[in-house]
């Protein structure tokens, strides 16, 4: 520790957390997600009322409201779409999307994509834990093949999305994984998710407790992982990256899979950029209709 | 004549579409009043195409009947468009020599037109420009020799359009008109019909569409983000955002699609912004769970269904008024959502900014339900003025109301203050699941029914908006016409007509179609003794509607048909005659007593 | 425990060692309290009756340790902050289930304690100075005494019931 007092951070994890108390499961994956949001948005510094903060529908969609965010637990895999509209129309924000794997992946499998493509300075964060949980224990588009479920009696016949892969195949700028049985590691990647210019996506090994399976439990997690620093991945490698994301669902890697060191600009900054050039176009909104006179 | 009804048919190629647009372009700078629908076969390019104008020195608010000039380019692409192109025995036959039929001999059944003109058009046009492709032009000049119309605004109109590819573009167009006028000299008609001159003080007209129309309504109401997924006919919404709100710090999201949409831009509107969407009616289905999402999170948002033939892909280029059920009730939970419909291009700016201020004032989503019909028809619109509309914004709450800020604080009108994210202290947590005051989660079915009465009582000042109501007429008249949407138009037209024939007749126009505004019908129905609500629609939507919430009267009955069949004035006319004749008749006694 | 963010022993003053014990009291205390609410919330009394027994005995510690820092250096700023360590006395939230058995709920605050010797035993190694030195040896032999309190719970209780919650109750409903 140094002598000199330290220049103190404006805000502390305990300034995010709101007074609305979990009604998650004992022991679920989320909690430590939660704390893991908290930790980074004391380290960005932002103040809460310049936060929005958009989920899905899904027990982990239920994260905004545990903060002192702006919050909006939307619909059933809608989340993305919300929140670039938000973004788009403030790019100021700062807006962070978080929902579960069946919100995530199913649903809103098809936005995924389209919000990768578009590079708005938001950050996704999804709670993987494989089930369904909000539900009750039904198959999610991440669960192992040969998974047994109420909606899979005699087993998964089905192969998983890979959401690692699925996110770098699109051609994501920012793609991290993290569990709650490495806080600090989990805090530091939504931290650095979230100062990342551009579309950011993170993949929290977040185990469902109640539904979920034995092997998807902290205590394996940290058995079995693996940070990507201690194997000296780096993160500038896409294709080291993709080569990694393949073991999903057999090693559990945590830390950045790829974070392009060359970020493209992002659409929110274009958007302003375009707003500023044709502005003074613009005919004043009460002789809107001049445009239609004949000349 | 003080009106004229223009139909014109040929293949796309032929330019006959772009030709009308000259045509009305200059009726609207000579300041007539005019009116252009389009329509299409369903090749996406190069099939055939035609066009139907209607001008005149009154208000015109449809597109007219049978048609007072055809002209055929060649006559298989004429005879496709049937009943959209109806040819009376007044009707003025124009068509291409080429087509080596005989003007006794003319392919339309039932009729002998008195004035039909086989003429050489592509030989004029190739004569005079050079190539056939100025046959368009040369019908320009045919039909400003014959009616007396418009002839320097449309050689105005041709310059402008193609002065930029040079001077002698502009000779060999004029020259093609010129050729057109000279013709309609040498072969003057029987009975001569110049249209008659404009009022001096009409003074330049506007022209647009409905889709445009609504599109910069909705930003002089202060719309400044759009979220949208192309849907024909209502594209030309998002395409003219991607043109100018840029230009007032706005922005416009094509997304992956229609549920991608509607969510970017309740997103805007989460974040403090007016926005809206746009689609028709398979897009609409799409959407409803957001809307869910909007009424029950109270965030202002309009939501354009542009509706067309259905249902699915039913006839994407056509009429119809089949999605009130939908936009009234397709809906989980209890929700009410304002509808309103527009009747014509120049009544969309007002229904746009009405539609806009309503989900401001009441922090709702809004269904602005226009149709094929009003969103792609050009029409002159006189200038409006634009100081006498008031624009509404939501309710941003006092310093004091954020030192212990509710989001849905139930107060006394409803209607809570709204933050939005960036402002301090107003932090909430917005929700689709039910919440209380501060937003947070509940299942209480107490806090459900409170939160329940306050969506809906938030809503009721609504129903006594009485200027979202046009009724016109005596008020104590014992036939009555409802119309809604672009079928509006045509029944205000047999309401003047049938007015003039002696009819005892009066006329409601809703701007407002949901929620029902119960007094407003029982107080028009109160005299009624028959009448009709004319729909273009198979089922009769709003009619059904009305017998939900109203005590319409025995009399008043639909009349109705599917999409794509246009309901013509003289058919309302002959209606209401009828129901005049029967309510003179005694009463028939019950048969028993026979 | 999960890796902490490295915190310089080397350089802690005994001021700073004093806010960082308080700080890790702090943090069990909370924790216990979410617990207590989270075991109300899922119907299990005992667990939340003990959670609650535990906060007591770490704001009791916490007041302690923090009386002592104001004794000795009052009101001066705070050099280390919450967000430089995680779970170190507060039991992680995966170890909790809302169908643990007050044993169950006794064992998790046992390994806590433990952990958090652990992990002063582990630091003293790096410390030079020697009041923070004997500040920590102070802090482990706490944490035993912890432990002590818990295990003598432990002992007044009757073994587990070999019928589970998980067997009896009415939902989830899944597997
Ligand atoms: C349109 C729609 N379909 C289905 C549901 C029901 N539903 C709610 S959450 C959910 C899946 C939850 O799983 P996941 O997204 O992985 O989140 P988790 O609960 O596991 O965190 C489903 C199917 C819904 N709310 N809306
Ligand atoms: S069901 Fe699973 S995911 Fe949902 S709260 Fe419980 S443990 Fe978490």
């Amino acid at each position: 520790m140094t002598t000199t007092p330290p220049i103190l951070p404006t805000y502390q994890a305990k300034d995010f957390k709101s007074d609305l108390k979990p009604i998650w499961c004992p022991g679920c994956g989320d909690f430590g997600v939660v704390q893991g949001i908290y930790r980074a948005l004391a380290s960005v510094g932002r103040a809460p009322h310049d936060i929005a903060f958009i989920s899905g529908i899904g027990c982990s969609s239920r994260i905004p409201g545990y903060t002192t965010a702006y919050g909006f637990n939307s619909v059933h895999g809608r989340a993305l779409p919300i929140a670039q509209g938000i973004k788009l129309a403030n790019p100021d924000l700062l807006v962070l999307v978080a929902g579960g794997d069946g919100d995530g992946f199913s649903i809103g499998g098809g936005h995924v994509p389209h919000a990768i493509r578009r590079t708005l300075d938001i950050t996704y964060i999804v709670m993987d834990n494989q089930i369904y949980g909000l539900t009750k224990g039904q198959l999610s588009p991440t669960s192992k093949r040969g998974l047994k479920t109420v909606t899979s009696e005699y087993g998964s016949l089905e192969a998983p999305v890979n959401p690692l892969l699925y996110v770098l195949a699109y051609g994501a700028n920012f793609v991290a994984q993290g569990t709650p049985a490495d806080m600090a590691g989990l805090a530091d990647v939504i931290e650095q998710a979230i100062r990342y210019p551009g579309f950011s996506f993170v993949n929290v090994q977040s185990p469902c407790v109640t539904f979920g399976m034995e092997g998807q439990q902290v205590k394996a997690h940290r058995a079995t992982m693996k940070t990507l620093a201690s194997i000296n991945h780096d993160p500038a490698n896409r294709l080291a990256a993709m080569d990694l994301a393949q073991q999903y669902g057999q090693s559990l890697h945590t830390g950045v899979f790829y974070k392009n060191p060359d970020p493209p600009p992002t659409l929110d900054g274009q958007v302003r950029e375009r707003q500023r050039q044709l502005a003074e176009k613009a005919i004043p909104r009460e002789r809107i209709l001049d445009m239609f006179v004949q000349k | 004549m003080d009106d004229l009804v223009i139909g014109m048919a040929g293949s796309g190629g032929d330019g006959i579409v772009s030709a009308g647009e000259s045509l009305i372009a200059a009726a609207a700078y000579e300041g007539y009043h005019a009116l252009m629908t389009k329509s299409f076969g369903s090749q996406v390019r190069g099939g055939e195409s035609s066009c139907r104008v209607r001008l005149s020195t009154n208000r015109v608010e449809n597109v007219g009947g049978a048609l007072d000039v055809a002209v055929a380019l060649n006559w298989e692409d004429f005879l496709k468009f049937g009943a959209e192109l109806p040819v009376s025995g007044n009707t003025v036959v124009i068509y291409e020599a080429k087509t080596g039929v005989a003007p006794e001999a003319i392919p339309l059944v039932g009729v002998a037109p008195t004035e039909v003109f086989a003429v050489p058009i592509g030989d004029m046009a190739k004569q005079a420009a050079g190539s056939d492709k100025a046959k368009n032009t040369v019908v320009l000049g045919l039909i400003a020799g014959w009616f007396g119309i418009a002839r320097e605004a449309i050689l105005r109109g041709l310059r402008k359009k193609f002065i930029k590819k040079g001077e002698e573009l502009v000779a060999a167009n004029q020259r093609a008109f010129e050729m057109g006028e000279q013709f309609a000299r040498e072969h003057p008609l029987k009975q001569p019909r110049m249209m008659k001159r404009p009022d001096e003080k009409a003074g330049k007209k506007l022209l647009t569409d409905g889709n445009d129309m609504c599109a910069a309504a909705s930003i002089f109401a202060g719309c400044e983000f759009f979220g949208g997924y192309p849907i024909t006919p209502s594209t030309e919404i998002m395409q003219f955002y991607t043109r100018e709100v840029w230009k007032y710090g706005g922005a416009v999201l094509q997304a992956e699609d229609e549920i991608a949409g509607i969510g970017a831009a309740l997103g805007a509107s989460i974040a403090g912004k007016k926005a809206m969407t746009a689609t028709s009616g398979p897009g609409l289905s799409l959407k409803t769970e957001i809307m869910g999402l909007a009424s029950i999170a109270e965030l202002p948002l309009v939501i354009v269904d542009v509706q067309r033939g259905g249902p699915s892909t039913g006839l994407p280029t056509k009429p119809e008024q089949s999605d009130l059920f939908a936009a009234a009730f397709s809906a989980h939970g209890d929700v009410l959502r304002p509808v309103l419909a527009p009747t014509s291009v120049a009544d969309t700016f007002d229904v746009t900014v009405e539609s806009f201020n309503i989900a401001e004032q009441y922090q709702t989503p809004v269904l602005l339900l226009s149709d094929q019909e009003i969103a792609q028809r050009k029409e002159t619109v006189d200038p409006i003025d634009t100081s006498r509309f008031k624009i509404v914004d939501r309710r941003k709450p006092t310093a004091t109301e954020l030192s212990d800020y509710h989001r849905f604080r139930n107060t006394e009108d409803g209607v809570s203050p709204i933050s939005h994210p960036g402002m301090p202290g107003g932090n909430y947590q917005g929700a689709g699941i039910e919440h209380n005051e501060r937003g947070n989660p509940t299942a209480s079915g107490r806090v459900h029914q409170a939160m329940s009465e306050k969506r809906f009582r938030k809503l009721a000042p609504l129903k006594r908006r009485t200027d979202l109501f046009k009724v016109e007429g005596n008020p104590d008249a014992a036939l009555a016409l409802v119309a809604w949407g672009s079928i509006a138009g045509v029944c205000r037209e047999a309401f003047l007509r049938a007015k003039g024939d002696g009819l005892d007749v009066k006329l409601l126009v809703p701007w407002l179609l949901y929620p029902i505004a119960e007094e407003v019908y029982r107080d028009f129905f109160a005299s009624v003794k028959a009448g009709f609500v004319v729909e273009l629609a198979y089922q009769p939507q709003l009619y059904r509607i009305l017998r939900m919430f109203v005590d319409v009267p025995a009399g008043i009955q639909p009349f109705n048909r599917s999409g794509a069949n246009p309901i013509q004035p003289r058919e309302v006319v002959a209606q209401l005659r009828n129901a005049s004749l029967s309510l003179q008749q005694p009463a028939m006694p019950p048969s028993s007593e026979v | 425990m999960s890796p902490t963010p490295s915190i310089d022993f080397t350089k802690l003053t005994l001021c700073d060692a004093l806010d960082l014990a308080t700080i890790i009291e702090e943090e069990a205390k909370e924790r216990y309290e979410e617990f207590a609410h989270q075991m109300e919330l899922h119907h299990n009394p005992d667990a939340a009756a003990f959670f609650l027994f535990m906060l007591k005995i770490e704001a009791l510690h916490e007041g302690r340790i923090a009386g002592r820092r104001r004794e000795l250096f009052g009101d001066a700023p705070r050099n280390v902050r919450r967000e430089l360590i995680f779970d170190v006395e507060a039991p992680e939230y995966h170890e909790v289930r809302s169908t643990m058995t007050h044993r169950e709920a006794l064992e998790t605050a046992l390994r806590a304690e433990k952990k958090a010797y652990a992990f002063f035993d582990a630091a003293m190694k790096h410390v030079a100075d020697a009041e923070v030195r004997s500040l920590f040896s102070e802090l482990r032999e706490d944490e035993i005494e912890h432990a002590g309190l818990v295990e003598k719970e432990l002992a007044k209780l009757t073994p587990d019931s070999k019928i589970k919650a998980e067997d009896v109750e009415d939902e989830p409903i899944a597997h």
